[in-house]
């Protein structure tokens, strides 16, 4: 194959990945221009290769069809990670605490501010009444309720962590995971295994699809 | 097969992938850059070949590429094949994914409470360049490059510099042409870009093998494995070196995943993971085959693991 028609076909896949949001489900926001920036020199290189080629016979080596292959696979199928598969095998990270938590109204925070917010200030009798409006995925873990859960990520789904929040849910819920759900609701305290936790309480519970940008930072 | 799991190696590889690609274009493009822009031999014949002096100036030189370990491979070739010093391209390779401006600010931006990590990561970086370089400059050239670059170094070495049993072709006894061979030729754009697409071409297919097996490891592997021994010395420093070859992200980012677990694990274990992943990780297994032989590729992981180890275990005598 055409060295040029490789470096376009690669040009084409990364471009591609930028533009169909797939991004989104992959890497941290502040890497997306990168990446675009890297497909649109593919592309350029691959006009150039292409033009100074034409004529000229080359030899293709198999690391290079093997290659194109892959970028085919990767054209053809899109990524569709299972958050709550991903988040089983990793623990719940740490999240930097930043002062934005404390400064937002309640009902603005997300479900990792909410995370942050109880971690730097772990005291639940602070927040308890506090209204919520929060959205993210149904997180099984071995032995635990289920929770209502985010993943962070700083770099690629790779270091991906999940942040979650217990739920008190209604007798008649039966969340499945993986399952996007909207919870508006208010925080509470209860004591689980021996500890006095926050907890939501869901006043309304809503099935959402996947948003277009399910990791936060 | 669980095909969640499976669909979820599969995500984990397309993010590494995609995330690592610029960073390896970004290498190509300098390297080819550099081969255009300076001819051939005209720098190169400046640097230092004294085997203190050589790693240390290409250690330094990281600050002129701010890449990830992807980027510095295509350089740290670039540099063999025209002739350099070896243990300036092996300070390089080695540090340079530390030693640059943007890694030293993440790390900054991540930990600006620990100002020990911010002077510990780039002097043990440091350290362990010179230190892998020593090491492997007791090798013949032979036994150390890859084939091809081997080939192409000598092409742009002069022949006196090459004892009789590395000739593996010419008239022994023929008079020596060394100023022919170091001659700076000028390369035309097109054929930089000819040359540095053949380059990037190469070293994507072998990212694309390293990304495959990080996503497969890292999705079978329970990370909560790793971090359960985070508080015991030695084990914990063990656990996140594994935890960092497996792992493979970039060093310009790694300082923000190492925070999500810096509260869980000893200080020593903390620095290993900083100090060794960007010197060996699954990812980079791969790149590093069109560097070094599959020898001195395992003489690296060796001695790189076991300065880190011993680094990770004085700082955590000294912090805990």
């Amino acid at each position: 194959m055409n060295r040029g028609v490789l470096l376009l076909l690669w040009g084409w896949i990364v471009i591609w990945s930028v533009y169909s949001g797939r991004l989104d489900l992959l890497l941290r926001g502040v890497f997306h221009s990168l990446v675009g920036a890297s497909g649109v020199a593919l592309i350029l290189a691959g006009i150039v290769v292409f033009h100074r080629s034409i004529g000229r016979r080359e030899r293709t080596p198999f690391t290079w069809l093997a290659g194109a292959v892959v970028a085919l696979l990767v054209l053809a199928i899109p990524p569709n990670p299972s958050f709550s598969d991903l988040a089983s095998t990793r623990p719940e990270g740490l999240p930097e605490p930043p002062d934005l938590a404390f400064v937002l109204p309640p009902e603005q925070r997300t479900l990792t501010e909410w995370v942050r917010l109880l971690r730097a200030q772990p005291d639940p009798d602070l927040v308890e009444g506090n209204p919520v409006n929060i959205s993210g995925f149904v997180l099984k873990r071995q032995d635990e309720p289920p929770q209502i859960a985010r993943l962070t990520v700083r770099c690629c789904l790779a270091d991906a962590t999940p942040a979650g929040l217990p739920v008190a849910w209604p007798d008649d819920a039966n969340p499945k995971t993986n399952d996007w759900l909207s919870i508006q609701g208010r925080m509470a305290v209860e004591t689980r295994q021996g500890v006095r936790t926050a907890v939501v309480v869901p006043e309304t519970i809503t099935s959402i699809p996947r948003p277009e940008r399910p990791l936060e930072p | 097969m669980n095909t969640d799991r499976l669909a979820t190696a599969w995500a984990i590889f397309q993010g590494l992938l995609l995330e690592s690609l610029p960073f390896l274009l970004l290498g190509v493009l300098i390297a080819g850059l550099a081969r255009w822009l300076v001819p051939q031999g005209a720098w190169i014949d400046r640097l230092p070949k004294n085997p203190v002096l050589a790693p240390i100036t290409g250690a330094l030189m990281g600050f002129a590429l701010p890449a990830c370990e992807c980027g510095n491979v295509p350089v740290a070739r670039r540099l063999l094949a025209s002739g350099a010093p070896l243990g300036t391209a092996f300070g390089f390779l080695f540090a340079a994914p530390v030693l640059n401006p943007i890694v030293l600010a993440s790390t900054w931006a991540a930990f600006p409470d620990q100002r020990w990590l911010l002077l510990a990561r780039p002097f043990g970086a440091f350290l362990l360049a010179v230190l892998l370089s020593l090491l492997l400059t007791q090798l013949s050239e032979t036994q150390l490059l890859e084939r091809a670059l081997l080939s192409e170094r000598r092409m742009s070495q002069p022949l006196s510099n090459l004892g009789l049993l590395d000739r593996s072709s010419g008239l022994i006894g023929t008079p020596l042409d060394s100023k022919a061979a170091t001659t700076p030729q000028r390369v035309s754009l097109g054929g930089v870009v000819d040359q540095s697409s053949r380059e990037f071409l190469d070293l994507l297919a072998l990212l694309v093998l390293g990304c495959v097996i990080a996503a497969l490891v890292q999705t079978w592997l329970p990370r909560s494995w790793l971090l359960a021994v985070g508080s015991a010395p030695t084990l914990s420093i063990l656990a996140l070196m594994v935890l960092a070859i497996v792992v493979s992200v970039c060093s310009s980012v790694d300082a923000f995943l190492a925070l999500g677990f810096a509260a869980q694990v000893t200080p020593g274990a903390l620095l290993a993971f900083l100090l060794l992943g960007p010197v060996v990780d699954l990812k980079l297994a791969g790149l590093f085959t069109v560097l070094l032989t599959p020898k001195a590729i395992a003489i690296t992981a060796t001695a790189a693991s076991l300065g880190v180890l011993l680094i990770g275990q004085w700082v955590n005598l000294w912090q805990l």
